[in-house]
């Protein structure tokens, strides 16, 4: 509006410098100014009563803006139901909580239901998506057809945006195809290689690290020319993974090779195995990361180079050199002293190639507890070793429990908060907060058995207690708000 | 009294309270619990040897506990509170103990010499005499006023930005000493203008001709009519008897709730709600003023349909009013909106032709759906009118959602070109943004 800036200019300068004009006002306005000129003497109230005046008729005269052709996309029509009034009430209470371990069972048995939110917790729910990258595909799947809608209009809720595997691969951030990628080596591990395989030569080295890391989960010999392929990359460290993962795959033609010299190296003996190497040593195991020198005073060079061949070769090629059984050669090793050296290197063995067979007897005949054997266990075995030996391997058997994805058992979880409730700086609330997921529900009412002996500390575990049950409370409405 | 979780929640003093006050939400942590139509009170095991003591009246909302925490009310009132919104059950004691007793008889006590003293006669000639004193302050101090804005205008507002807050406080000072308090606060308005933003000019020069417009007509009212001299009246600072007000015949009507603003000065809390009468069609502002740690008399949950006796103070555009009498809590009913824009900006003109220094008002105007023009976010209705959302509107993400495209009946507040969502239906079901 022309005369309300004629208004402004002149009060920017002020009536000592300027007077307003009127002449081009709109003729109703102007009638009236000029009654205002004619009967106002003083400057600056002729101003400011011609300035209101034409403040109102600006305030009485404001209107809509006109503007034809311009609208907005329709969000598509949800395929998927919503979620009950309970389940939404849980998800509120959720937030209220800060726990995102909630948080993401509450979403995954969301998606598991193939329910989703009402249009109210969309915003909310991509905004906490946004820095908890591992949530997102949930998030953009709880979301429904009103996410990816919103999703649009601002792009840092883009992850919600693709939605096939396929898409999310070929577009997403980098996390979002991790994602997908973790997922599908574990079903389909040949296409997983080959998606890896497709976009290779676009990847930088820090992203190819990580894909290599994801294809560790199920490697086998179909990958070998790959992985082979892998020795010719700028990375050192792309290089030094790749090679790592051959040695995890028996049939690939360094383990053959090891394979070949451990069989002229070790034979078995009256005192169980003797180790020599043969003269005139295939040289060209030591540019595949064998050292030829010891690094530790137990080991002469020779045992050295011998552990670590031992390491990345399959524990049943010993079955078959020696004959035998893991039972019966774990027991023959452990007699003598030289041998028993060499046991670290099979159990690493054992790790690498995922030998349960092996991982059940190293348990049953060592007289060592070997924690990283643990996770080659069926589920009820690892309980019952991380129960016996908490004591001893608290942290490290907590550590390993935490790794888990599913819900601990009661006696396994009493063990543990047995020991977490000693140590109330170390596993503080955020600790029974992140690993809710794991925390069975009947755990509730056995929470006053695990309270330290000592007062003092009883009294914090009873506080942190009574932060556990509310957390479980909501874990247990969870469950029974997608049961219905 | 009945207070809903979120409005206990409104009262604690901070965060940490809020977080600390649900903590001891839980019917374990409370060794006794009880409540009559008096008080409600329990004993809270806390980390010392003997339980903290909490109590609360109901009448007049006051808070007690025997923790040391300095805070007001404690985390055990908030608390308390929140248990009893949540598991009324769990209260099972109606009988007082001795320490709730005591300090409830001494509150009514008080309360009791207080009335007494409200009885007493009122001398009237020297009420005369101080009135008539205030009112010769508040010339004094429009008067000076006045040679301030002219002041500026003579000089120019070119150089406004460089004279900092501390100018215009000043001089709202002075109103404030002239018992001017409602000038002075338009003042304050003034100062707290971003001087660094574009457009500024035309924001100052806006709130000083609204500012011009209320002292010069405070300074020629007695040839306006006796509603207008109402409205410059409490512009200015003079307040409403509010016993008087309440004497008078109401609008009984079901109003719904549209939406509660909440505003902190120094350590008063200003609550806002706006209120829309079903069969009356009007729309309503009642403000509550909320000292810290005291609950309010009113409980108005934005959403709730509430059946109440309404007096509007006397205006030429009646939006404030108090509530004389709340009846009952209704279920849903229908209501009618402003089908377009053109239809909004009708009514402003009326509104701002009767009263043009008028603040915001709200509005339900059907049919708007969000949409994104020139970098912002707009209301458009269905003849393709629209009009701008106000820049900072934090809710923007939960309109587009529940829209997903669609038109839906929203309630604004704004005036002139500028509105603020506060609620919209979202399958017949009234949601606050």
């Amino acid at each position: 509006m022309q005369t309300w800036e004629q208004i402004i200019n002149t009060a920017l300068l002020g009536t000592d410098k300027r007077t307003l004009a009127i002449s081009e006002w709109p003729p109703e306005l102007a009638a009236v100014a000029a009654q205002l000129q004619a009967s106002v003497t003083d400057r600056e109230d002729l101003f400011l009563q011609t300035a209101a005046l034409a403040f109102n008729y600006r305030q009485c005269g404001a209107k809509p803006l006109q503007k034809e052709g311009l609208s907005i996309t329709k969000a598509q029509l949800e395929e998927k139901q919503y979620c009950s009034p309970l389940a939404l009430q849980t998800l509120k209470d959720i937030f209220d909580s800060e726990s995102i371990s909630l948080l993401q069972f509450w979403l995954q048995l969301c998606e598991a239901k193939g329910r989703i939110v009402t249009p109210e917790f969309v915003p909310e729910l991509l905004n906490l998506g946004i820095p908890q990258k591992k949530l997102q595909n949930l998030v953009a799947a709880c979301c429904g057809k009103r996410g990816e809608w919103l999703a649009r209009f601002n792009p840092e809720w883009n992850f919600s945006t693709a939605t096939t595997d396929t898409e999310l691969w070929q577009t997403g951030s980098i996390e979002q195809r991790k994602g997908v990628l973790e997922e599908l080596r574990k079903t389909d591990a040949t296409t997983a290689r080959e998606w890896v395989l497709q976009t290779w030569a676009q990847e930088d080295a820090a992203t190819k690290v990580e894909f290599l890391l994801i294809l560790a989960n199920n490697v086998n010999e179909g990958d070998i020319a790959f992985l082979e392929s892998l020795s010719k990359e700028k990375s050192k460290k792309v290089r030094d993974l790749a090679l790592w993962l051959l040695k995890q795959i028996p049939g690939s033609p360094i383990v053959q090779q090891y394979q070949q010299v451990l069989q002229k190296t070790v034979t078995i003996g009256k005192k169980g195995l003797q180790i020599k190497l043969p003269a005139g040593l295939d040289e060209s195991i030591f540019k595949t990361g064998i050292d030829k020198l010891s690094n530790s005073k137990e080991f002469t060079d020779e045992e050295f180079i011998v552990m670590q061949l031992m390491q990345s070769v399959p524990p049943l090629f010993w079955e078959n050199r020696l004959n035998s059984t893991p039972d019966l050669i774990i027991r023959t090793m452990q007699k003598d002293a030289t041998n028993k050296k060499f046991l670290p290197a099979l159990v690493q063995a054992v790790v690498a190639f995922k030998d349960q067979r092996w991982a059940t007897a190293f348990m049953q005949n060592s007289q060592v507890f070997y924690i990283d054997i643990i996770p080659l266990l069926p589920v009820k075995e690892q309980e019952f070793y991380s129960i016996k030996f908490i004591d001893q391997f608290a942290e490290n058997i907590i550590e390993h429990a935490i790794k888990r994805e599913d819900t601990w058992s009661i006696d396994l979880t009493r063990a543990i908060f047995i020991h977490t409730a000693r140590s109330v700086y170390q596993y503080n609330r955020s600790f029974y907060s992140r690993y809710i997921h794991c925390i069975p529900v009947g755990i509730v009412t056995e929470l006053e058995k695990c309270a330290p002996p000592e007062e003092y500390l009883a009294t914090t575990w009873r506080n942190t207690g009574e932060y556990i049950t509310r957390l479980l409370e909501l874990k247990k409405q969870t469950i029974q708000s997608f049961n219905d | 009294m009945q207070l809903s979780e979120e409005q206990v929640l409104a009262l604690a003093p901070d965060e940490s309270s809020k977080k600390s006050g649900k903590e001891l939400c839980n019917p374990a942590k409370w060794v006794s619990r009880g409540v009559n139509e008096l008080a409600l009170w329990g004993e809270c095991q806390g980390s010392g040897s003997k339980p903290y003591q909490a109590q609360v009246d109901l009448v007049n909302i006051a808070f007690k506990c025997s923790c040391p925490s300095r805070k007001f009310p404690c985390k055990h009132g908030i608390g308390l509170l929140l248990l009893y919104a949540r598991y009324k059950t769990a209260f099972t004691s109606t009988a007082m103990p001795a320490w709730v007793s005591e300090w409830i008889s001494k509150r009514s006590e008080r309360q009791e010499k207080q009335a007494v003293q409200k009885e007493r006669a009122v001398d009237e000639a020297a009420q005369a005499k101080r009135r008539q004193a205030r009112e010769q302050k508040v010339s004094d101090g429009i008067e000076e006023l006045l040679q301030w804005i002219k002041d500026i205008i003579r000089n120019g507002i070119i150089n406004i930005p460089e004279k900092g807050s501390a100018w215009f406080e000043n001089m709202a000072r002075r109103l404030v000493d002239a018992q001017a308090p409602g000038l002075a606060g338009m003042l304050k308005n003034i100062a707290a203008i971003n001087f660094y933003r574009e457009g500024w000019q035309s924001e100052f020069i806006d709130q000083l001709l609204r500012l011009y417009i209320v002292a010069t007509g405070y300074r020629n009212s007695a040839s306006l009519s006796p509603l207008l001299q109402q409205d410059l009246r409490s512009w200015i600072g003079f307040t409403q008897n509010q016993d008087e007000l309440k004497e008078q015949t109401g609008i009984t009507d079901t109003w719904l709730v549209l939406g509660k603003q909440l505003t902190e000065e120094d350590n008063l809390t200003i609550e806002r709600n706006w209120l829309y009468g079903v069969t009356s069609n009007r729309y309503a502002l009642v403000l509550q003023f909320l000292i810290r740690g005291q609950g309010g008399q009113l409980s108005l949950t934005p959403g709730l349909f509430v059946q109440a006796e309404l007096v509007f103070y006397p205006s030429t555009v009646p939006l404030r009013a108090i509530v004389k009498n709340q009846i009952a809590t209704e279920k849903t009913q229908q209501y009618k909106g402003f089908a377009n824009w053109q239809e909004v900006v009708e009514a402003e003109t009326a509104l701002s032709a009767a009263w043009p220094v008028r603040s915001e008002r709200p509005f339900i105007v059907e049919q708007l759906r969000p949409v994104y023009f020139e970098q912002q976010w707009w209301l458009q209705d269905c003849n393709h009118a629209m009009m701008p959302i106000k820049s900072g509107f934090n809710s923007i993400w939960k309109l587009l959602s529940l829209s997903g495209g669609e038109p839906l009946n929203i309630a604004v507040v704004g005036k002139e070109k500028l509105y603020e969502p506060f609620g919209v239906w979202y399958q017949q079901e009234y949601k606050i943004l």
